[in-house]
């Protein structure tokens, strides 16, 4: 592959590891970071959710990839965006709100860790 | 029309890019609080380069926005010369000077660029920077009205409130509460009473939806660092407390504050507001969040 050739200016630079592994390779893995989405409360799909789409959304419509059943949730109730490495949550105009943590967000870069309240149910992010 | 509030960057001092800040961030102060299309940009520390990007991606991207500085020191003005907008000929800047003829705000941020510290001048700049000022301290801007307010910190620094349709967003960053004789200080079992808060400053914030306010320490650093000019973050609960605020957002980081002390700063907050029977929500101010009141 093209990519994985060394450029004639690194010649002098290591570009392998010692399985044969292209370094700019293995640094391209390293920017991409997958984002999940993993149910610990309420109605829905149970486990993990793989965020991997560049839209993607919560809600009771039929449309919605996450779909939730409670009446608290607005039919397309919070979108989840990738933004460069980035995953970004935002309240589409929610009847009930979101909450991150805890509190009301309208939106918000998510961080590995963060508790998200949709409804009656609640979803834990994680960044692998 | 609802207000917008989203955080650019929440620390104090200076910037802190590391693993244990990658929560809440390791920018420098830049909030940016929007009423319909009338855009303020609190503080323009490192934070300001991350909103300029996204004013970019913006559609259609603002033309005009008015820049409020708390105060000059490094952490709120470091990246005016790294904020996109400053280059563009269709962008007009107004940076506000207290009153008339007070242009000490423009003339710092020009100072930064001599050729000394960065390699393009402030004349250099391709956008409109108009050196604008309040009327003693009000204006109304864009159906907005704008009051500052000073604090407590060394050489100065005012804290700003906007309030339009009912809605209250105060700014209020570099601030030292200080304790009163008295006054039960370090509170570390979070027993003692709520401490006595300047009254001017009560009124200030009073009724804020959400209040944005300088608690750089917990009650255990600020035993060493009296007379800094940052406040402890009992203190500014106490003032949110007793000022009816509905929203306090913990802010200006202190660059040693990882992520869990944060976490747990807002928590004992929390537990304290709770002490006192306090309906106030407390969370730390966070990049990358934005709320809308």
């Amino acid at each position: 592959m093209d990519n994985d050739r060394p450029e004639p200016n690194e010649s002098t630079e290591i570009n392998q590891t010692r399985v044969g592994i292209s370094l700019r390779t293995l640094r391209r893995e390293r920017l991409r970071r997958r984002h999940i989405l993993e149910q610990i409360q309420g109605d829905g799909p149970a486990g993990q959710i793989a965020l991997d789409q560049e839209e993607m959304v919560i809600g009771r419509a039929d449309d919605a990839q996450i779909r939730l059943s409670s009446k608290n949730a607005s039919r397309h109730h919070v979108f989840f965006r990738l933004r460069g490495t980035d995953c970004v949550m935002v309240d589409n105009d929610s009847h009930n709100g979101v909450l991150l943590n805890g509190v009301k967000v309208h939106s918000a870069v998510l961080r590995d860790g963060d508790v998200i309240h949709v409804a009656d149910s609640v979803f834990v992010y994680l960044e692998e | 029309m609802p207000a917008f509030v989203t955080f650019w960057g929440t620390r104090g001092a200076i910037p802190t890019p590391a693993s244990w800040t990658r929560v809440y961030g390791g920018n420098t102060s830049c909030v940016e609080i929007r009423f319909d299309d009338t855009l303020f940009v609190c503080d323009a520390g490192s934070g300001i380069r991350e909103l300029g990007k996204d004013l970019a991606r913006r559609n259609p991207p603002p033309k005009t926005l008015h820049l409020l500085l708390s105060h000059t020191h490094w952490d709120h003005i470091q990246g005016f010369p790294f904020f996109a907008p400053v280059y563009m000929p269709d962008m007009r800047i107004h940076v506000y000077g207290q009153r008339a003829e007070d242009n000490r705000a423009c003339g710092v941020l020009s100072g930064q660029m001599n050729e000394e510290f960065f390699p393009v001048s402030f004349k250099e700049l391709g956008a409109r920077i108009v050196a604008d000022h309040l009327h003693d301290g009000r204006r109304l801007i864009g159906g907005v009205e704008v009051s500052s307010f000073p604090l407590n910190h060394p050489g100065g620094c005012f804290g700003y409130s906007f309030v339009k349709d009912g809605r209250k967003i105060v700014y209020s960053t570099d601030n030292e509460l200080e304790i009163q004789p008295g006054e039960m200080f370090p509170d570390l079992r979070n027993t003692g009473p709520l401490r006595r808060m300047p009254e001017a400053l009560l009124q200030a914030v009073q009724g804020a939806d959400l209040l944005i306010l300088d608690a750089q320490y917990d009650e255990q650093e600020y035993v060493t660092k009296k007379k800094w000019g940052h406040s402890s973050c009992f203190s500014a609960t106490d003032l949110a407390i007793q000022a009816g605020v509905k929203n306090l957002a913990l802010f200006h980081h202190d660059p040693e504050c990882t992520d869990r002390a944060v976490d747990d700063k807002v928590e004992s907050c929390r537990q304290r507001a709770a002490r006192f029977g306090s309906p106030l929500s407390i969370r730390a101010a966070r990049e990358g969040v934005e709320l809308k009141f």
